[in-house]
């Protein structure tokens, strides 16, 4: 919104710098986006918020002035003197529909002459960033950015009968507005209708058929009402924005219509010859009720934390043009129709605030007074992160969306289609993060990075009976050298038991007894037979592997990449473990090398499983994993360390001999592992 | 006995002149060792291969026959995992040596300590999270309870609940993604709802940080992004005031962006709070004296801010006659970008490394 400098000082006094104006606005709430010279004079440029619809325009923000300065505030003249014949004799209006046009104020100017405006007029509306027209067009103009009052000029002797009817559109109707543009219209829109058609949009925007030309000479003038949702709604669907539908959809002032028809034909005399006829038609169905607001000192005060005294307030209640009256404790202020924001007590207690200065209201801090309650899985979480950073992982964020494919292939849930996605590749939220790592692992090896470690805690996206839910994720994504490259040690790839000893290391600080690995019901999208999942009870805590070559090549991602899923609500319900101390045993452990010849379909938990639980025994330790050579097919060969103690007396050897005996006897027995030593 | 002799001699024999298997591995490790460490050139490294890990005479390979093969039952775990062991290293180390790898000085002047050792930096914690956690910091002993929320939020959250009237330009102004579907959902377009979910759930007095992920229908450029984080804080209490909220956050940028900062409140529209107020801190590049970065206006604007509106808390079941409170927020993305001095919003989604590296 433009204003200038000069048209401000028409309404207020000003001696300050405009730099100087422009703060005091600023800090009144009108934020002054430039400030520049323009033809001897100075332009403000305001970026005017929403609720404010008052004052986008200059004798509104020449109201701001004298409230911030306190100083007297002149009217626009609006005196002319009217020909005897009435405006009504050659005019008539109709509202069919009062709850969408709550006034209609036509004007009837007789025997015009339409040319260009005076130098004056054209130059201020150009400056404000309107294109002159023609005398008429640009009387409504000007008085629209003195007033912000909305206008439209009709070419009377074009309105069939003469007559005016708002109302909804009827089925069928269609309308050529200003912009030589055909508008079908339907059932919603509000419609200025002469005798036998629609004329005009209301609010939006006038029609080619009845516009001020050349050879016109009779003019009706309108100042009308609209309901800012009808306007908004009708000029959202013809994607067709205006001057005047921009204010009527935020508020315009009903009392206004009178003073702008009058203003406009005070100023017709200065623009040509013209007539104006005896009277306002003014179609007012059933005036409003404005509420009056009860505004308590005390109130004030609470809001604030400071006492502003009486008189303050008044004063800044009467500049901002509200009318209180005193009464117990505070006042009563009758809300007004030029501030439709302001319908309550706390409303006012801005106005009063802000006029006040925010700046001039103490700083002061609330006692803290309350204990800050736990924050669910804080603690969890911290450790995790941790945890993560301490591996050498270096934290990303992903984008929340996804493609449809994309989630196809990785998703498992029901997708989450957004209505007005930004692009194709983002129409769903995503269900697995595992996309977002694969893009960030790409986004980096295109870039030669020899060593990538990202984590990424982030939720997904689930629809599920109840509505939806958002599990929360740690994706971990790996690829290249299984540590970085440095001079002292040969470089060596990344490869699946780094990532499960990662994964596990990130698993220990948590409760998880009974943590099994295994690649049943591994995701599809991981390479079979690399790849696993750690399952505690019935739940799943993590999949991790080396993504299906298949799918990276499709990235052009020509190395292998690992990635793992760790469910982070799965994990974090089972919170962390406890600690506790076991005493230390006084005696060192002994221990026995165990060559063994095991099945392929014996895994090697499952030795865990069956000789885990004897007597004494503190670890069984895989020293070596060898295939091939001697080793016959369909088996594998293992070397195991068995470890033996008891806390307070040494094991002899005999001891130690029959546990070794068990050992492989339960080994052959019940595995039938061959044990070859 | 030459190193030659010794693998070719059985291990019953050697074991019986006291030595144990470790012994004899051990010998020829530091064998290979002197003889690594003499080798100046690449024909050298070949020849030195050829000799340890030649197949056919190679003296590795004869310690497999004399000593491995040749070893008792019971002995074999251990002798198999020690030529193993030994096997895999002289691999490495010759590997190593072939690729021109400098290995280190053995003379009097002692480890060149100015040489990196292999890196073992923790990784690095992306700069959103860095500065949420310097906020938490600042907020915590004021007596906050930090929360959380849903990304995906119902309209009557998003914006009844907050006194967005339903046909009013505000909403617009959001440019919120919904989903399809009938429920009429979206993702939350900022993190004020959980304002909504914190005060229906609990009684006031209240002190509450949210923060999380929110989205706006923006095209991604250099400062937009369609998804960023916001952070918020709100206390509710029967005591609450406008000046307390300056006091608050006065505190709160002093201390995240120097004590010398200066925060200046200025009255602005927000359908959730009145009065409301966007604050402006003294730009801190320049100090306050202008510069590119705060377009020579010597202030940068950082938060939105105000009163709960007496609506919103209706809205939440509390008596605003009886409560009162204010709220604040802003985005972290770009109190990360203003303290780390990042210039492109998009890059803290990429994951790229080089970029998450310096956060370090
Ligand atoms: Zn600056």
């Amino acid at each position: 919104m433009r204003i200038l400098l000069s048209w401000l000082r028409d309404f207020v006094e000003i001696q300050e710098s405009p730099r100087d104006l422009a703060d005091a606005l600023t800090m009144a709430g009108m934020a002054v986006d430039t400030v520049e010279e323009a033809d001897g004079d100075t332009l403000f440029e305001f970026d005017i918020t929403s609720n404010r619809p008052d004052a986008m325009n200059h004798f509104g923000m020449a109201r701001e002035v004298a409230s911030i300065y306190r100083r007297p505030l002149r009217r626009p003249s609006s005196e002319f003197a009217e020909a005897d014949i009435l405006a009504s004799s050659m005019a008539s209006v109709e509202i069919a529909n009062p709850k969408s046009c709550a006034r209609y104020v036509g004007r009837v100017f007789t025997g015009v002459r339409v040319g260009p405006s005076p130098d004056w007029i054209r130059r201020r509306i150009e400056l404000c960033g309107i294109r002159p027209i023609n005398n008429l067009a640009d009387l409504t103009n000007y008085a629209l950015l003195e007033m912000g009052q909305p206008t439209h000029a009709f070419d009377l002797d074009k309105l069939a009968g003469r007559h005016i009817e708002v109302r909804t559109a009827r089925p069928g109707e269609s309308l050529v507005t200003l912009d030589g543009v055909l508008r079908e219209l339907v059932a919603e829109d509000l419609v200025i209708c002469d005798a036998e058609k629609p004329v005009a949009l209301a609010g939006v925007m006038g029609g080619e058929a009845t516009e001020i030309t050349a050879e016109t000479r009779n003019v009706l003038l309108e100042a009308a009402w609209f309901k800012p949702s009808t306007v908004r709604n009708t000029s959202r669907r013809l994607k067709l924005f205006s001057e005047a539908s921009h204010r009527f959809e935020r508020g315009a002032d009903w009392d206004g219509t009178v003073w702008a028809a009058d203003r406009i034909a005070s100023l017709l005399g200065q623009t040509g010859p013209g007539a104006v006829l005896k009277g306002c038609i003014d179609c007012y169905p059933g005036s409003r009720n404005l509420p009056e607001i009860r505004l308590q000192s005390e109130s004030i005060r609470r809001h604030l934390g400071v006492d502003l005294g009486g008189s303050e307030v008044e004063s800044i209640l009467l500049a901002l043009g509200f009318r209180p009256v005193a009464s117990d404790n505070g006042w009563i202020v009758p809300a007004t129709s030029h501030r439709l924001d302001v319908e309550r007590e706390i409303d006012l207690i801005e106005e009063i605030a802000r006029i006040h200065g925010f700046e001039k209201i103490p700083a002061t801090l609330p006692a803290v007074g309350i204990a800050p309650a736990r924050t669910p899985k804080a603690a969890e979480d911290t450790r995790m992160r941790n945890a993560v950073s301490g591996l050498g992982y270096d934290e990303t964020i992903g984008f929340s969306f996804s493609s449809s494919s994309e989630s196809q292939r990785f998703g498992g849930s029901p997708e989450i289609a957004l209505r007005n996605p930004i692009s194709k590749l983002w129409d769903v939220m995503r269900t697995s993060a595992v996309p977002t790592m694969l893009r960030a692992l790409e986004w980096n090896l295109k870039r030669n990075q020899p060593f990538v470690r990202l984590a990424e805690f982030g939720r997904v996206y689930q629809r599920t009976d109840a509505g939806f839910v958002e599990p929360k994720m740690l994706c971990l994504g790996a690829s290249g050298t299984a540590r970085p490259l440095c001079w002292s040690e040969p470089s060596r790839p990344f490869g699946f038991f780094e990532l499960k000893a990662d994964v596990a290391a990130l698993l220990h600080p948590f409760d998880s007894a009974g943590l099994r690995f295994d690649s049943r019901n591994v995701p599809p999208y991981y390479r079979q037979g690399h790849a696993a999942s750690a399952r505690c009870d019935a739940g799943v805590l993590a999949h991790f592997g080396e993504i299906d070559p298949e799918i990276t090549r499709e990235q052009k991602i020509r190395q292998p990449v690992w990635v793992a899923e760790i469910f982070l609500d799965e994990v974090y319900q089972r919170g962390l473990r406890a600690p506790a101390h076991r005493r230390l045993a006084r005696v060192p452990a002994v221990s026995r090398d165990f060559s063994l010849l095991v099945p392929e379909s014996v895994a090697f938990e499952r030795i865990i499983d069956t000789v885990g639980p004897m007597a004494d025994l503190i670890s069984l330790e895989p020293l070596e994993v060898f295939r091939g050579q001697n080793v016959p097919r369909g088996h594998y060969s293992l070397l195991l360390r068995a470890s033996w103690q008891r806390l307070d007396e040494s094991l002899t050897d005999e001891e130690v001999n029959s546990f070794a005996a068990e050992l492989r006897s339960g080994l052959h027995a019940r595995l039938g592992i061959v044990v070859r030593t | 006995m030459s190193i030659a002799e010794k693998t070719g001699r059985p291990i019953a024999d050697l074991l019986r002149e006291g030595d144990s298997a470790e012994d004899l591995y051990a010998g020829l490790r530091a064998q290979f060792e002197a003889e690594l460490r003499d080798t100046r050139t690449p024909e050298h490294t070949r020849a030195l291969r050829d000799r340890w890990l030649g197949r056919r005479s190679g003296l590795l390979t004869a310690a497999n026959e004399s000593w491995l093969k040749a070893a008792a039952r019971e002995l074999k775990p251990t002798v198999g995992k020690l030529q193993n062991q030994l096997k895999r290293d002289l691999e490495a180390a010759l590997q190593n040596a072939m690729q021109g790898a400098v290995s280190e000085p053995r003379d009097e002047a002692g480890l060149d300590p100015t040489l990196p050792g292999p890196e073992r930096t923790a990784g690095a914690v992306h700069p959103v999270r860095l500065a949420l956690e310097e906020v938490l910091d600042i907020f915590r002993p004021l007596g906050y309870t930090v929360a959380e929320g849903p990304e995906i939020e119902s309209f009557f959250y998003n914006f009844e609940a907050l006194n967005f009237p339903s046909d009013h330009p505000a909403v617009d102004e959001m440019d919120t993604l919904f989903l399809a579907g009938k429920e009429r959902a979206l993702l939350r377009t900022h993190t004020s709802p959980c304002q909504i979910r914190i005060m229906e759930a609990e009684s006031p007095p209240l002190r509450y940080v949210v923060h999380g992920k929110v989205y706006r229908n923006d095209t991604p450029d250099a400062t937009h992004s369609p998804m960023f984080h916001q952070l918020e804080m709100f206390a509710v209490g029967a005591d609450i005031t406008f000046g307390d909220l300056r006091g608050t956050l006065e505190h709160f940028v002093r201390r995240f962006f120097g004590p010398s900062t200066r925060a200046r409140f200025r009255p602005s529209y927000f359908p959730f709070t009145e009065p409301s107020a966007e604050v402006d801190i003294t730009c801190p590049f320049c100090s306050g004296h202008g510069c590119r970065i705060c377009k020579q206006t010597g202030y940068i604007e950082v938060l939105g801010c105000g009163m709960i509106d007496p609506n919103v808390l209706t809205n939440a079941g509390l008596d605003h006659e009886r409560f009162q409170g204010f709220a604040a927020g802003f985005g972290l993305d770009r109190f990360a970008m203003l303290r780390y001095g990042i210039d492109d919003i998009l890059q803290m989604y990429q994951g790229d490394t080089r970029f998450l590296r310096q956060f370090r």
